[in-house]
């Protein structure tokens, strides 16, 4: 009888090492989920002849919303009042297109910060979470180590700085210190960072967080050139950069599987009179498993847990590592199956489900009390998992 | 400070109202399941036959309520919950438009939606209808009376009237004013509240209200904008933008937002091209009646055709029907009396009016339509002609007030108010026959940039200067504090009744500010707030028969004191070069480099040190090595001389070869960059 705590013990031990060795390489590149997804739309130029630029960040600011980013995570900075603006004869609507089909303002739109409140201060602010104690929540950036955030940028800009509201100027290390701040706060995932400026690329350089892909307008002495100009405006009313991308984002809806990198070589330099720069070194996944949804759209699967406290499980360890194995492959194959091709996706459906059967069978044997047969089954394990690793690695 | 989000999406409007009738089944399931928690809670552990009994028997329940508040969303959704005695009182929401043509062809239309909540006990936290963003900030910065708002334009006294209730409560100052009394004791917890408030109704409207925040832009007038014991805060911004982004939350407190009603109208291109617009909240809170809001929008529209319009035309969509949730939802059209002369009718309306009423003295008619009449079938839509064009203006303020700006440079000038006797207005209608001075207070907030020294005040009546005793009753003033607080004067005039103009005058000099202090198009000059000159003995009100019970007309009963807001000014103040800060660096970094240099000169230097070493090197004899390195060295350059003689000279015989080895290696090297390059 005294084998017997003995061998539950072991039992419980194995259960916990079979199922930990299923979680941890599968888990291991990603400790949080994405889970939700932020925006933060900057339009950092002043004065009417800069209506492209509200344009531009507006036209963003609609595709999110489009995409599933609901306005309570959306961060939307202006600069100025083009909608109202006495100039505008079209009063309470921005258009980015000379054919006027679409009013980018909208019926709904909220914008956060606007008018003399876009200053580098305040954008820092934002980014960094550091806000006086009075700042209402809607000025927050409330995004945790489980966010992907959009940030798009527009302005004037030059080698390494932008040009907020003609009087201050954002310098790359500044954005650089920023996210830095943001990624040690773990106020993000990942963190797409989108400039559409003159000489975006340099704007970039101070970067050296993980988790960071970044895209600008032109590189190093190049310019950023407006799209076309609406004689009724009487101005310029998107930047080439912006109106391409919004070209691409278009065609898209929400459930659209286009990637990033499908996106970033959307670009053409003859187009764009300018080449389109991305960094992407920091960043570990390959652009082409990214769907440009994970930054400008939403999450839109919602994965019940089985209690809001792990404390509570710990009773249960092996049932909660059993359970926690079966939705942590949940995870996978949800996150795979936004990332990979569907035969691939389901191969790797077809394999987490024999594993689960053989863990079934190994929990049914460990019943058995016979030690040798025990230990013949856990070789027999070793081998498979040896051969899966392998076969996974090849 | 986290309690006052915005309401951005549907879900946090749903989750402030649980009941609403057109979201029926989200919500109502919310409120069935919180009633039964704890009956449930406790049948948990009952086990087979007992338990299931006791959940058909809840599941039969929920099912009648859900039926009950389906079948009759509007009775039992209406007001306060279902199980509330009928007695107490309840939430109410009405929504109210009027229409009134003015002397000039335009229209104004005045939108007035009225929410009311009972005292707070009654219900606890929880409202229906009431937006719970507005009770939670009541609650926490204590406020008994605020008013917000936010206008595009400039109110036209003299075309649209100045001394009607419409009139007065209308014209407000262009950008945003915010005042609010608070209930709190000290001056320094009303001060810290304030600030909190201003960031609060930031986030909630959307707009950049926070800069009220700093001391220096907001002021606590005693007399001259609203009697009080010092608990009021008053403060104003003048270029401040309204668009879109600020009726958006605006409307997102009506029950039914901009979905159904009266508020389905508000197509945002149309109430933003208007010539004025001007959108308020105002809230009051009390222990007796509760919180009532009133949330007004007017805004004054031309029509595409002058003589001839409709609310179709106007606002390009058709109102079809009520919101449900309202008590009561009726559209008025106001027609002054003045338009309408004695012999013939220069208006036509084309609509069959509910009920026509004129007010007690007889100065306007209003023609009432009641929106339950109408549905998507039958879209109500008045329509009025003019058969002929008349010049008439409305009833006047007895003295007409215009601000400006004398003086001219940058470093001084003055303020003039100037007051002119309004020729029609005839004094009989007022309430003041007896006394024969005319009282006028005059309130204004200068920010402290602009100096303002009050011992200059001059007052002008009919063009002679008089003592400033004889005509100001009282006055208070508080001057301006260098970048900790703007300089706000009250003052009480009393004026001879047969007085055709009075003029005052105050002379200023013009500050400087710190370069951070400049906003970023400084060159476009600086706002003054708007002055508020008002009128004491003066009442505007019109009273309406009991018969038509309206929120709106009520409030046109009230004792309204005739007041006008005047221009903001638009003061140039000298703008650096503010490429001057980099200039200064550079030249301070210039002198900064020369005073150091030749400070490390004197301070190292040993003139008597080097002189001494001088005079010895003279002494000696060049020693050994160096004589050695000159010699190798004149060697070297001799050599280098004779060799380039040599390969000058030795060229013509060499070129064709080296030219051959030279493109023998460049081939080669061509095509092994091909080979390596195509393989």
């Amino acid at each position: 009888m005294a084998s017997d705590p003995m061998g539950s013990q072991l039992r419980r031990i194995l259960s916990i090492f079979f199922s930990l060795s299923i979680i941890l390489p599968l888990s291991s590149p990603s400790p949080t989920m994405h889970n939700n997804n932020w925006a933060v739309l900057v339009c950092t130029s002043r004065f009417w002849f800069n209506y492209r630029h509200m344009a531009n960040t507006l036209s963003l600011y609609r595709t999110v919303k489009r995409l599933g980013i609901p306005d309570e995570r959306i961060i939307l900075m202006l600069a100025d009042d083009m909608a109202c603006n006495a100039r505008n004869n079209y009063p309470a609507q921005v258009f980015n297109n000379e054919n006027h089909q679409l009013n980018l303002y909208g019926d709904n739109v909220e914008v956060d910060y606007r008018g003399y409140e876009v200053t580098v201060e305040n954008f820092l602010r934002v980014l960094t979470g550091r806000h006086e104690a009075s700042v209402p929540r809607s000025k927050h950036l409330l995004s945790d180590e489980g966010s992907h955030i959009l940030l798009y940028m527009t302005g004037h800009g030059g080698n390494e700085f932008l040009k907020f509201q003609d009087t201050e100027e954002l310098q790359s290390h500044d954005l650089a210190d920023a996210v830095k701040q943001m990624k040690e706060k773990n106020r993000f995932k990942e963190l797409l960072i989108m400039v559409d400026t003159c000489q975006a690329a340099t704007l970039f350089s101070q970067l050296q967080s993980p988790g960071v892909v970044t895209i600008g307008s032109s590189m190093k002495g190049e310019n950023s050139y407006s799209h076309h100009l609406d004689p009724d405006v009487g101005v310029s009313v998107v930047d080439r950069f912006t109106f391409y991308t919004l070209a691409f984002f278009e065609r898209l809806d929400m459930y659209s599987n286009a990637s990033l990198n499908s996106l970033f070589t959307s670009y053409d330099p003859t187009l764009l009179m300018s080449t389109a720069y991305y960094r992407t070194d920091l960043y570990e996944r390959p652009l082409n498993m990214v769907p440009v949804t994970n930054f400008f759209g939403s999450v839109m699967k919602t994965i019940p847990t089985d209690s809001a406290y792990p404390g509570f499980l710990v009773a249960h360890a092996s049932e909660y590592a059993a359970i926690s194995a079966e939705t942590e492959t949940a995870r996978v194959v949800l996150e795979d199956e936004a990332d990979h091709s569907k035969t691939y996706d389901q191969s790797e459906k077809g394999l987490q489900h024999t594993l689960d059967e053989w863990l079934k069978l190994l929990e049914g044997k460990l019943g058995v009390k016979d030690p040798e047969v025990l230990v013949a089954y856990g070789l027999g394990s070793m081998v498979l998992l040896l051969t899966i690793s392998t076969w996974l690695s090849s | 400070m986290g309690l006052f989000e915005k309401p951005k999406s549907i879900w946090s409007i749903l989750n402030s109202r649980p009941i609403t009738f057109y979201t029926s089944s989200f919500p109502l399931e919310k409120v069935g399941s919180s009633f039964f928690h704890g009956e449930r809670f406790t049948s948990r552990p009952l086990t087979g036959e007992g338990a299931m009994a006791s959940h058909t028997f809840l599941s039969l329940l929920l099912f009648y309520f859900y039926t009950f508040h389906l079948v009759h969303p509007i009775h039992c959704s209406v007001g306060s919950n279902a199980f509330d005695t009928t007695s107490a009182p309840q939430e109410e929401f009405s929504e109210e438009l009027l229409l009134k043509p003015l002397p000039d062809y335009k229209v104004l239309a005045h939108f007035h939606f009225t929410s009311t909540s009972p005292p707070s006990s009654s219900n606890g936290q929880h409202h229906h209808l009431f937006p719970k963003s507005i009770a939670q900030l009541v609650k926490k910065y204590k406020i008994r009376e605020l008013e917000l708002s936010f206008t595009q334009g400039r109110w036209n006294y003299d075309r649209w009237g100045a001394s009607d209730p419409l009139s007065t409560a209308n014209g407000k100052p262009p950008g945003v004013e915010l005042w609010a009394l608070f209930d709190i004791p000290t001056k320094e917890e009303i001060d810290a509240t304030w600030r909190n408030l201003t960031h609060s109704l930031s986030g909630l409207f959307c707009a950049s209200i926070n800069f009220l925040e700093s001391s220096t832009s907001y002021s606590a007038p005693l007399w001259g904008f609203l009697p009080n014991n010092g608990d009021l805060r008053y403060g104003a911004l003048p270029r401040e933008a309204v668009c879109t982004e600020n009726i958006t939350p605006w409307l997102k407190l009506l029950p039914c937002r901009d979905k159904a009603g009266i508020a389905s109208l508000l197509d945002r291109p149309s109430i933003y091209r208007g010539h004025y617009h001007s959108q308020r909240l105002k809230l009051r809170s009390d222990g007796l009646n509760g919180i009532v809001i009133e949330q007004t929008l007017s805004v004054v529209l031309q029509p595409i055709d002058r003589t001839s319009w409709s609310m179709h035309q106007l606002f390009k969509k058709s109102l079809m029907g009520k919101c449900a949730l309202a008590k009561s939802s009726k559209v008025f059209l106001e027609i002054e009396r003045s338009l309408v002369s004695q012999n013939e009718n220069i208006l036509e309306l084309v609509g069959e009016a509910d009920m026509v009423t004129n007010d007690q003295r007889d100065h306007s008619t209003i023609y009432q339509y009641n929106v339950e009449r109408y549905s998507e079938h039958e879209a109500l839509d008045i329509r009025v002609n003019w058969k002929k064009l008349l010049q008439v203006s409305f009833l006047q303020t007895p003295l007409h007030a215009s601000r400006f700006l004398m003086g001219s440079g940058n470093e001084r000038g003055s303020i003039a108010i100037s007051l002119q006797s309004a020729r029609n207005s005839t004094k009989g209608l007022y309430d003041n026959s007896k006394n024969c001075f005319t009282r006028v207070v005059i309130f204004q907030v200068v920010p402290w940039y602009v100096k303002v020294y009050y011992h200059t005040l001059r007052i002008y009546v009919d063009g002679a200067i008089r003592d400033a005793k004889d005509v100001v009753e009282k006055i208070n003033v508080t001057p301006s504090e260098d970048k900790v607080s703007p300089g706000t004067l009250e003052m009480m005039l009393q004026f001879p009744c047969g007085m055709m103009s009075a003029a005052l005058t105050l002379d200023f000099d013009k500050g400087f500010l710190h370069i951070d202090e400049y906003p970023p198009d400084a060159n476009q000059g600086f706002d003054i707030p708007s002055a508020l000159v008002s009128f004491p003995d003066f009442i505007s009100r019109r009273i309406y028969p009991d018969s038509i019970s309206s929120p709106l007309l009520q409030s046109y009963k009230g004792r309204n004191i005739v007041k006008s807001y005047t221009e903001v000014l638009l003061v140039p103040l000298t703008t650096p070069d503010f490429s001057m800060p980099y200039n200064v660096i550079t030249f301070t970094c210039t002198v900064l480099a020369l005073y150091f240099g030749s400070m490390v000169n004197v301070l190292r230097r040993r003139v008597s040190e080097e002189e001494r070493l001088a005079k010895s090197k003279d002494k000696r004899k060049p020693g050994l090595i160096p004589l050695l390195i000159s010699k190798i060295s004149n060697k070297v350059r001799g050599i280098k001389e004779d060799s380039a003689n040599q390969s000058q000279s030795s060229q013509p015989i060499l070129g064709p070869k080296v030219v051959f080895k030279v493109v023998l290696i460049a081939l080669i090297a061509v095509l092994g960059h091909y080979f390596f390059n195509s393989s």
